[in-house]
């Protein structure tokens, strides 16, 4: 392989080609036979000297000593198109401007980015792009976070040139319908082609495209489709001008009015860094937060769509069950002193269950109590396999690897898990070692489509077995592979052979010498939020201590809403406690409901599947009587003289650091009716013959 | 702010007029004041001299500066509210960068209403648009602990491992990066 590169290489030289940068590594590699750095090359932007790797663009050069370029096709987490020509730049001693964000650099090039060449290129770019672009900022949902109303002002000229000589109206272009999420206005399309980079290289949907030339050239789905993806969210913010915009975010608010809190996404096990807009006490939206580590700057839609969740059903007084049997509200006194009462009487038979939402304050506050009160019963709804070390070993249930650890992997197992669905932003990582890196995946359960190929080994567990003894075919890649993931979905190992699996996988995952000891083979994919935080702190996993206790006379649940117990479970005296936010399941079991706080309206610790602690933020109150989950629990403490020793937030961080140094599947989501449009949406795309 | 500079220029040009002068002045023996004898250091004896003069420097505290009693800002307000520090990310709306790269504190967010008159958003917060900029952290965490605020620091990653943008890739025939 290297010797034919050396001889295309060699040919090129001898017919007078130029040597390309990664031909020249190639010739170097294959002369001294190790991997040597390339030279830096020497470049002058605005005249201030840059050394940069050879290959390295003249944007990204410029980007290097603080000089912006403006640009609207070029994203750095997309390929180079080149398309929208406002980054040309002047290059000394070059007839034309050239395109920063396509052209490498070379040895000695002088460029200037703010020359007079230049800035008639971007006027005149900026011109043409104005004369095809209608001029509806005042209604338009981009107006004030557009890059093309603020590269106009930046760049363009003082005065239009355009004059409707015809009278027949500026270019138009039909709206086209491609789901419940984006809304498109395609006449405000400058054609620069992001939204259809990311479907087909992030997303891995290849569904949007150009069809048309020049002045006819429209982006689209060619047929009427919807774009069916999960992480579809993000074209609204790649889109550089208003074209596509949130279908459920349209005319609500502007950006110079809403307040922006610094959040944490909480409806996987992913922790995606958000930004949540809010005005007068309400959630308008959510965007993402660069996360290199996490998230990058994507994030999926079921995370940033189904806010609208958090103003529906909500729990707003705390209820008491009368003796007709109905719940009936009270007031935060009356409940918590019948609450209080009840745990009094109760004693040590006392049960709680966490529910996926639960923040690791209030699994700590409610554990202490429990505690107190002598009683151990302190079970998460989603279980885990106990046998061997269990849940003592940390790294025995985090994504050991993390996140961004995906990318560089060369050969990934997944174990009965649908990143796609679980972890929306673990499965872009994978996609982009697939594009970039050459992985290869394997996956053993159901076949899906992930988005990207690969190989489907089956979907029997005894597979994981032949693996292991070398007579599956894939364990010579699996050994062999210098980076290898095995990815272990959660819901595999709630499965009543879910312990065999584990210790299988983690046989496995012994055997893959291959790989460098900072290197972690084995990893966990979890689905809910709260999992890794209860299981540091001590919740035993799965319900069955509560199931099989026949003696309890008190169980709380703390926003446990999956259905994992039923009334009929317990026995029939027991009273049920209900501490939550949504009217979900679990409230309409409940004796008593004490209305807590969603994640937007509470600073809470929420520790993500690889086991990084992170705080949402108090972007709004919480609506009615309902108060932070933590508080509520220490308000009760107090009453059955059980008193946790934390007032506030800071002392049970402290607290908390002793003890440890996809649509429609919870409550806030099943409430969002945005949500419920995808679901009708999905269901009507699947009849469609398309 | 005319006035002022007005007043500097004629402050900067009397040096000048006295050294033209500086003859005329010299030559006279007549002086128009007694030198005055401050009587307050001519009764005292050489030790309360020192004493006094070792007043005149400044005193050095050590441990940090803490300005929260004379701000004037409420007690509760101290007391109750806790800062975030933090790196402001770029927006993913847009491709500008020229608003990040610095550090920000910002206190916790209080209830907003709607005020009935206008529909407006209404606050009791005066600290709720405290936003400062810092072009470090350890300059916020200064600031934030001069003036007696609880803070927390909020890490995030942002900066991305450098790699060379190619156009050429797209069209590699070899390759999974050519979508064509």
């Amino acid at each position: 392989m290297i010797v034919d590169m050396l001889r295309v290489t060699l040919n090129k030289v001898l017919n007078g080609a130029k040597l390309c940068p990664k031909h020249i590594y190639i010739a170097t590699r294959a002369q001294s036979g190790e991997v040597k750095k390339p030279e830096k090359v020497e470049v002058f932007i605005d005249d201030k000297p840059v050394h940069v790797e050879p290959g390295t663009t003249i944007l990204q050069a410029a980007a290097m000593v603080g000089i912006e370029i403006p640009r609207f096709c070029y994203h750095e987490r997309l390929a180079v198109a080149g398309n929208c020509r406002m980054c040309l730049v002047e290059v000394e001693k070059s007839p034309k401007p050239v395109a920063a964000c396509a052209m490498p650099v070379m040895k000695g090039w002088r460029i200037k980015t703010d020359s007079e060449l230049t800035r008639r290129a971007r006027e005149g770019i900026m011109e043409f792009l104005l004369v095809n672009h209608p001029l509806d900022c005042p209604i338009c949902d981009q107006g004030g976070e557009c890059d093309l109303q603020d590269q106009s002002m930046a760049f363009g000229s003082d005065r239009s040139r355009f004059t409707d000589i015809d009278f027949s109206g500026k270019r138009a272009v039909e709206d086209k319908d491609i789901g419940p999420l984006i809304k498109t206005i395609m006449t405000r399309c400058i054609h620069c082609t992001r939204c259809i980079r990311f479907a087909s290289e992030v997303a891995g949907v290849d569904d949007l495209g150009t069809t048309g030339r020049g002045n006819d050239m429209q982006v689209g789905t060619y047929i009427e489709k919807m774009f069916l993806s999960e992480l579809s969210g993000n074209v609204i913010d790649l889109c550089p001008v208003g074209a596509l915009t949130s279908k459920p975010y349209s005319f609500t608010a502007r950006p110079w009015e809403i307040r922006k809190v610094d959040s944490i996404d909480v409806l996987d096990a992913i922790g995606s860094n958000i930004i949540v807009s809010t005005r007068t006490g309400e959630v308008m939206r959510i965007m993402p937060r660069v996360n290199e580590e996490i998230n990058e700057e994507w994030l999926s839609d079921k995370s940033r769509f189904s806010y609208d969740g958090l103003k529906r059903q909500r729990l707003v007084t705390p209820m008491l069950r009368d003796c007709n049997g109905e719940l009936k509200p009270v007031d935060w006194e009356a409940a918590l002193l019948t609450v209080a009462k009840v745990v009094k009487n109760a004693g040590p038979a006392i049960g709680a269950i966490a529910g996926g939402l639960a923040d690791a304050e209030v699994l700590v506050a409610v554990k202490d109590l429990l505690n107190k009160l002598g009683s151990e019963a302190l079970c998460t709804e989603h279980t885990f396999p106990l046998d061997g070390s269990g849940t003592d070993l940390r790294s025995s249930y985090l994504l050991n690897n993390k996140i961004a650890g995906a990318e560089e992997a060369d050969v990934v197992l997944l174990v009965g898990t649908n990143p796609r669905f679980e972890a929306p932003l673990l499965n872009s990582r994978l996609r982009k070692a697939w594009i970039h890196n050459e992985l290869e995946v394997a996956s053993i359960g159901p076949k899906i489509d992930l988005r990207y190929e690969y190989q489907h080994l089956g979907n029997d567990p005894a597979l994981l077995q032949q693996i292991l003894c070398g007579q599956h075919e894939f364990s010579k890649k699996l050994i062999s592979a210098k980076k290898p993931l095995i990815i272990v979905g959660s819901e595999t190992l709630e499965r009543s052979d879910g312990a065999g699996v584990l210790g299988t996988v983690q046989a496995l995952a012994a055997t893959c010498t291959g790989a460098n000891k900072d290197w972690k083979v084995l990893n966990i994919l979890h689905k809910v939020a709260s999992q890794v935080a209860a299981l540091d702190i001590g919740y035993i996993p799965g319900v069955d201590k509560i199931r099989d206790n026949s003696n309890l006379k008190v169980l709380l649940l703390i926003g446990a809403d999956e259905c994992s117990i039923e009334k009929s479970d317990l026995p029939a005296d027991c009273f049920i406690i209900y501490q939550g936010h949504h009217g979900d399941y679990g409230a309409s079991i409940a004796d008593a409901i004490l209305p807590g706080a969603a994640y937007t309206e509470k600073q809470a610790t929420y520790v993500n599947t690889e086991g990084r602690a992170q705080e949402t933020l108090v972007a709004v109150t919480p609506p009615g009587r309902a108060r932070e989950d933590w508080k509520i629990i220490r308000a009760l403490s107090e009453i059955v003289e059980a008193k946790l020793p934390y007032d506030n937030l800071n002392e049970i961080h402290v607290r908390i650091k002793e003890l440890q140094d996809f649509y429609m599947t919870d409550a806030i989501s099943r409430a969002s009716p945005t949500m419920a449009k995808c679901v009708q949406a999905v269901l009507k795309q699947k009849q469609s013959k398309y | 702010m005319a006035s002022f500079l007005l007043r500097t220029r004629t402050l900067s040009k009397s040096p000048l007029c006295i050294k033209w002068c500086s003859p005329s002045i010299s030559t006279t023996a007549v002086r128009n004041t007694e030198p005055q004898i401050k009587n307050d250091i001519a009764l005292l004896n050489p030790e309360e001299i020192e004493h006094k003069k070792k007043l005149q420097n400044y005193i050095t505290v050590e441990g940090t500066t803490d300005i929260s009693p004379i701000t004037g800002i409420p007690e509760d307000y101290i007391k109750e509210r806790r800062v975030r520090i933090y790196e402001p990310p770029k927006n993913c709306m847009q491709s500008g960068t020229n608003n990040i790269g610095n550090w920000e504190m910002e206190f916790d967010t209080k209830e907003r209403w709607e005020n009935p008159l206008m529909g407006w958003c209404s606050t009791g917060d005066p600290l709720s648009n405290m936003k400062v900029q810092f072009s470090s952290k350890e300059e916020a965490v200064e600031y934030c602990e001069k003036n007696g605020w609880q803070y927390f620091i909020q890490e995030s990653k942002l900066d991305k491992k450098f790699k060379p943008k190619s156009y050429g890739v797209n069209f590699s025939w070899n390759k999974r990066t050519s979508f064509n």
